[in-house]
């Protein structure tokens, strides 16, 4: 019996070890252990054997079934190894790429007007947003621009027919014409009318004006206005929020200055430059970047607000022009032809 | 507009350079849009030199000279090679010697020219920085050897290209630029002295035959006019101080009269018109609207047809001018005038403004009578003019003189105080220096006195001149102060950043969630424009719709029309891109466009996207072509835009986007659909665009697309908090199923049967979690125009283990019931 116990094992050793597949191990399992197995058939025996040697085969026994379930466990272990290793194909080349097109990308002018939003957000200005089919009033009137003004010409301005209806765009006036409005200041005046101060908005968004479309010039394009609107604002004030707009998308080295202007809607009216020290190919100390302002007090009275009471400054820029500064961009129309060589180059 | 720095020292005597004085231009609120120099610059070791012997260079194709050159004292004599053909002994000319540094940054060495050691160059007119002439620059009068040459040549002039903004017509002008400067330089302003003021010499006989009567009919459109009569000139061409003013801002010379006329404009800002005399029919004038049919052929050649509304200037029988804008051909000075009436006038800007947009006739004059002309200034520019008539032209100023109208009354005094100033600018500028501004823009301080104000500053009652029309409240006057202080020196401040009011709109919450889950799901964002061509728009809806969208006046043919989709423009991009060889699958954009409804348009926000075949895309893993991008993939990513404003799409029925009359001709019948409905707000349509169109367009390869439009108005930025429903931990009991149905039969259909059917059978014992479709087929064992369509269906009991038998009871319920109530057959 012993003996037979030995043979038994060193069969299991050779056996077990050449074991590859899991069929085979079940049948190899079944030879052994099953209840038709070898080494049941060996437990059985053990009536047969007198009853003083029974204790020290038993223990013998036990010891050939721990040593067979152990060796059935280490082919198990090689069988599953061999299992997994069969699912894998040969080893992958890392250097190849992925066979798509890549990531996808955001649109410049969208990662320049988020990010000029995220930094507005930090100083309070929330996004605004209005149509941009627009009647005379919102674009013009409210802006204190007069009904002679150059800016309200068809030669400037883009126009619906008379007869155009616009269910979701009200006129304040019913006699008054819908235009594509010519810049975003239409958002403030809708803002204002709406809400009551404080306001503090930024408003990006597309703009219309009739131009021949060039290197510099589009059809349409974009602009992005801060109102801010709050007692006792000042000119200093307006200086603060520009020097810390630009420090914060440049660096905190760049500096703004103010030049005097002329807007119908301000009062007084600047116009803003930039130091382009840290712009991609600008050669100039400084570029212009922008028009801001004092709201002026008949703003304020045509929308209802005492000017005695509330003050309030706005800015407004183009965000093609902002884009074209900070990435070096010569072309205003590659923003509009979506070449994706020039779309992937601003993710 | 050209401004002569030569001309403004008339004014005020300007000592800065050019840099600071076009600095003061540009702070003052003007943009200095140029600088020109005319006259040669400054030049160093250039001196006065005279050619005292010149040997030509044998053996040259062309003639080149060998020259020795006496530079005076200093420099002794040089040799120097020299090309000119005019380098004659005993002439004298400008010499640069080794180190001058000649316009174009041209450096000046000693070297070996033509084998000849050259100690220099002689100069013609252009290497000096002067206008181009033939050969050296020859010296005349002898000018001493050695000097500078600067000393020599007439000194240069600068001219500035000056933006006026057109709240400023008074800086239209010398004077008015002159004004500006002498306040920021604080310097005196000399204003020219005027010889004639109104009065006739003794003696003078009136001359009523050469013009005896003026009438202004239109006295609205006309409110002075005044005309001198000016007897015995004689006319021909203008001196040369004149000529060269005029010629330096641009100006041809014409003839001493008109020169004058030009002249005084520039320097007043007061446009002024001559006329001759002899020519102004039944020897009067008359300030009338034109009458219908009349033709008045203008200086400039053409004939202008004149209407009703527009003022002009009569004699007794025919227009003679377009008041304020282009005097005609048939009254004006020419080379054998002899007498002249000089019209000095105020013409109301609207009036001027509307004819010359009429005629499409703009002209120095109309410019600044559109933009506003001092009311106070005809009279002094008259009396301007007829000093320099006489002074170039001669003659004698005879009666009787016409003012016809009232001098327009002016008076505008405005209060204001130090404390609001500093309020509004938020920094303090002292109250001297805030009263010198004024002063220096030459408003009158009518009184100061102190206020009961916190800081107490004073106020003042300022009394505001007649040219600045633009000055009305006391925050114009803000902007004075500031402008004189320097906008530079406003001290740096810190932002203040009080909590947020309010939210972004949702809209821009909108646009920002659908923007990220496509550039997240590898599409690339694009930006087309709005406007689209007619062509275009036929393409996606109706000839009414599209009537709708069409602009009043569009500038190009191809950008006709407002965009009732994204699509168009997306599929110019894939275009683009593929012409161009750049591969391209995923592309979206996000933006307005505009819709029909119930006869009127709609503005609403839309986000749109394409999924093109991979043309010309070669990897080198390959996969099946087109295996992932189908109808479905696009359905997946239009239920998550809609999800995106807030809409369950797998509630929606779904109607076909194309095909039995519908407008959206894009899309390909039978494999497109569409969802919602604009008159409930919003509106989606995906699947395969029209190969047919997509063929046309010379697109390569099956395209599919989705767009989803919703109104601005629709989306609501609150999000609506979700709550937790309960579910069930025990396992699940699944069942299959197969229908063989009608081809045309759709999934949603019988899926929804199913679920209805089951729902009564399991009652209230337990529940139907879930039916699902995971088969589709058609072919062997199906009949012709029938499809299989096979479904899960998944119970579940909230609080025990399903048992086989009270499962297959409801089964069996479902397929009795579907047995008895559909024509629908169960496949087994």
């Amino acid at each position: 019996m012993q003996d037979q116990l030995s043979a038994l094992v060193a069969q299991a050793q050779t056996e077990l070890a050449a074991l590859k597949a899991r069929p085979e191990f079940e049948a190899a399992k079944a030879r052994y252990v099953g209840p038709n197995g070898a080494l049941t058939a060996l437990m059985k025996q053990m009536g047969t054997v007198p009853k003083e040697e029974r204790p020290a085969l038993g223990k013998l026994i036990n010891e050939t079934k721990t040593r067979v379930q152990a060796l059935l466990d280490d082919a198990l272990v090689g069988i599953e190894s061999a299992e997994l290793q069969a699912k894998l194909g040969p080893a992958v080349d890392a250097t190849l790429p992925p066979p798509d097109l890549g990531p996808g990308t955001y649109h410049p002018l969208t990662l320049v007007r988020e990010e000029m939003c995220r930094i507005l957000r930090k100083v309070g200005f929330t996004v605004a947003d209005g149509p941009e089919v627009e009647t005379e009033y919102y674009c013009f009137d409210a802006l204190n621009t007069p009904a002679d003004h150059p800016a309200r010409d068809a030669q400037d301005t883009f126009y619906l027919p008379e007869a155009a209806k616009f269910a979701n765009i009200s006129k304040k006036n019913p006699g008054e014409k819908y235009l594509l409005r010519t810049h975003t200041s239409s958002v403030q005046v809708r803002t204002m009318l709406k809400g009551k101060p404080p306001i503090r908005i930024v408003s990006p968004g597309r703009v219309y004006r009739r131009d021949t479309t060039d290197a510099t010039h589009s059809a349409n394009f974009h602009q992005l206005e801060c109102l801010y609107v709050d007692k006792n604002v000042t000119v200093r004030d307006l200086k603060a929020l520009l020097d810390y707009i630009f420090a914060s998308l440049l660096g905190k080295d760049t500096k703004t200055r103010f030049r005097p202007h002329y807007f119908g809607y301000t009062e007084p009216s600047f116009e803003v430059d930039l130091s382009a020290s840290h712009l991609p190919k600008v050669k100039k100390p400084w570029i212009e970047i922008g028009g801001c302002g004092m709201v002026d007090p008949t703003v304020f009275a045509d929308v209802g607000y005492d000017p005695e009471v509330w003050s309030g400054y706005a800015f407004g820029m183009g965000l093609e022009r902002l884009a074209m500064l900070l990435y070096g961009i010569d072309d205003i129309r590659y923003f509009y032809q979506n070449d994706l060589r020039f779309l992937k180059q601003f993710a | 507009m050209k401004i002569s720095l030569n001309w403004l020292k008339d004014y005020v005597a300007l000592t800065a350079s050019n840099d600071e004085i076009s600095r003061a231009i540009t702070f003052l609120g003007f943009e200095v849009e140029g600088i020109a120099n005319t006259g040669a610059p400054k030049l160093d070791n250039v001196v006065v030199g005279e050619i005292l012997t010149r040997e030509k260079i044998p053996n040259l194709k062309k003639e080149i000279s060998l020259c020795t050159v006496d530079v005076g004292p200093a420099g002794g004599v040089k040799t120097i090679v020299c090309g000119a053909h005019n380098c004659d002994p005993g002439r004298r000319v400008p010499v640069a010697l080794p180190g001058a540094v000649l316009p174009g940054d041209f450096k000046i060495t000693q070297s070996k020219k033509y084998g000849h050691e050259s100690q220099g160059m002689l100069c013609g007119p252009d290497e000096i920085g002067l206008p181009a002439g033939h050969g050296l620059l020859i010296l005349e009068g002898s000018p001493a050897l050695g000097t500078p040459i600067n000393e020599v040549l007439p000194a240069g002039d600068t001219v500035f290209d000056i933006e006026i903004t057109p709240n400023r017509p008074d800086a239209l002008s010398h004077l008015g630029i002159a004004r500006e400067l002498a306040a920021w330089f604080k310097l005196p302003l000399t204003y020219p002295k005027q010889k004639f003021t109104g009065a006739l010499a003794d003696g003078v006989t009136p001359r009523p035959d050469l013009l005896k009567a003026v009438r202004v009919e239109s006295p609205e459109d006309c409110p002075l006019y005044t005309a001198h009569i000016i007897s015995g000139v004689k006319i021909g061409p203008s001196p040369a101080w004149l000529q060269a003013r005029l010629s330096a801002v641009g100006l041809r010379p014409i003839n001493n009269v008109v020169d004058v006329g030009n002249y005084v404009m520039l320097e007043t800002g007061q446009p002024l018109h001559a006329f001759d005399a002899r020519k102004l029919g039944g020897a009067e004038i008359v300030v009338r609207r034109a009458v219908i049919g009349e033709k008045l052929t203008t200086l400039d050649g053409k004939e202008r047809v004149l209407t009703p509304q527009m003022l002009v200037i009569a004699d007794a029988a025919k227009p003679v001018v377009i008041a304020g804008i282009m005097g005609g051909e048939n009254s004006g000075v020419s080379a054998d005038t002899t007498d002249l009436v000089l019209e000095c006038a105020y013409f109301k800007r609207q009036s001027v403004r509307a004819t010359s947009k009429r005629l499409g006739l703009a002209s120095d004059s109309s410019y600044r009578y559109e933009r506003g002309v001092d009311v106070h200034s005809s009279l002094e520019a008259a009396h301007r003019a007829i000093d320099l008539i006489i002074a170039t032209a001669g003659g004698h100023v005879t009666g009787p003189v016409y003012r016809v109208g009232s001098d327009v009354p002016w008076q505008r005094e405005i209060v204001v105080t130090h404390d609001y100033i500093t309020d509004k600018l938020g920094f303090n500028i002292p109250a001297e220096e805030m009263r010198a501004a004024f002063e220096a823009l030459e408003f009158t301080i009518n009184r100061e006195e102190p206020t009961e104000h916190p800081r107490r500053g004073p106020a003042w009652t300022l009394g505001i001149p007649s040219w600045r029309d633009d000055l009305d409240r006391p925050i114009d006057l803000v902007e004075e102060v500031l402008r004189l202080y320097g906008t530079e020196k406003i001290p740096a401040a810190v932002v203040s950043s009080p909590g947020l009011v309010t939210d972004d709109d949702p809209i821009v919450l909108f646009n920002r969630r659908v923007t990220d889950y496509l550039v997240g799901h590898d599409f690339h964002e694009c930006v087309n424009y709005t406007l689209r061509p007619a062509k275009e728009i036929a393409t996606w809806v109706s000839a009414t719709a599209a009537q709708e969208l069409a602009l009043a006046n569009p500038f190009v043919e191809d950008q006709s029309h407002l965009r009732p989709t994204l699509i168009g423009g997306l599929l110019d991009a894939l275009k683009l891109n593929q012409s161009r060889g750049v591969a391209v699958t995923r592309l979206c954009e996000t933006g307005r466009v505009f819709m029909e409804r119930h006869g009127q348009n709609v503005e609403c926000a839309a986000v749109a996207f394409l999924l093109a075949e991979p043309i010309g895309v070669r990897t080198w893993l390959k996969t099946e072509p087109s295996s992932t991008e189908d109808f479905y993939t696009a359905k997946h990513h239009v239920a998550a835009l809609a999800a995106a404003a807030g809409i369950d799409f797998a509630r929606q029925p779904l109607t076909p986007a194309a095909g039995n009359g519908h407008p959206a001709f894009g899309w390909q019948e039978g494999h497109s659909a569409a969802a919602g409905n604009i008159d409930h707000g919003w509106t989606a349509r995906f699947g395969l665009l029209n190969l047919a169109m997509l063929k046309s367009l010379g697109l390569e390869g099956k395209v599919y697309a989705g767009i989803f439009v919703i109104l601005p108005e629709k989306i609501t930025g609150e999000n609506t908090r979700r709550r937790y429903a309960d579910f069930s931990l025990q396992p699940a009991a699944l069942r299959d199923l197969a229908l063989v149905v009608d081809a045309a039969t759709s999934s949603a259909e019988v899926q929804k049967t199913l679920e209805k059917l089951a729902r009564a059978a399991t009652g209230t014992a337990f529940a139907l979690e879930s039916v699902s479709p995971f088969d589709v087929y058609t072919g062997p064992g199906v009949p012709e125009g029938k499809k299989s369509l096979a479904y899960s269906l998944v119970f579940r009991a909230p609080d025990r283990t399903l048992t086989d038998d009270e499962v297959n009871a409801v089964f069996q319920k479902v397929q009795d019931e579907i047995a008895s109530t559909t024509s629908w057959q169960i496949r087994k």
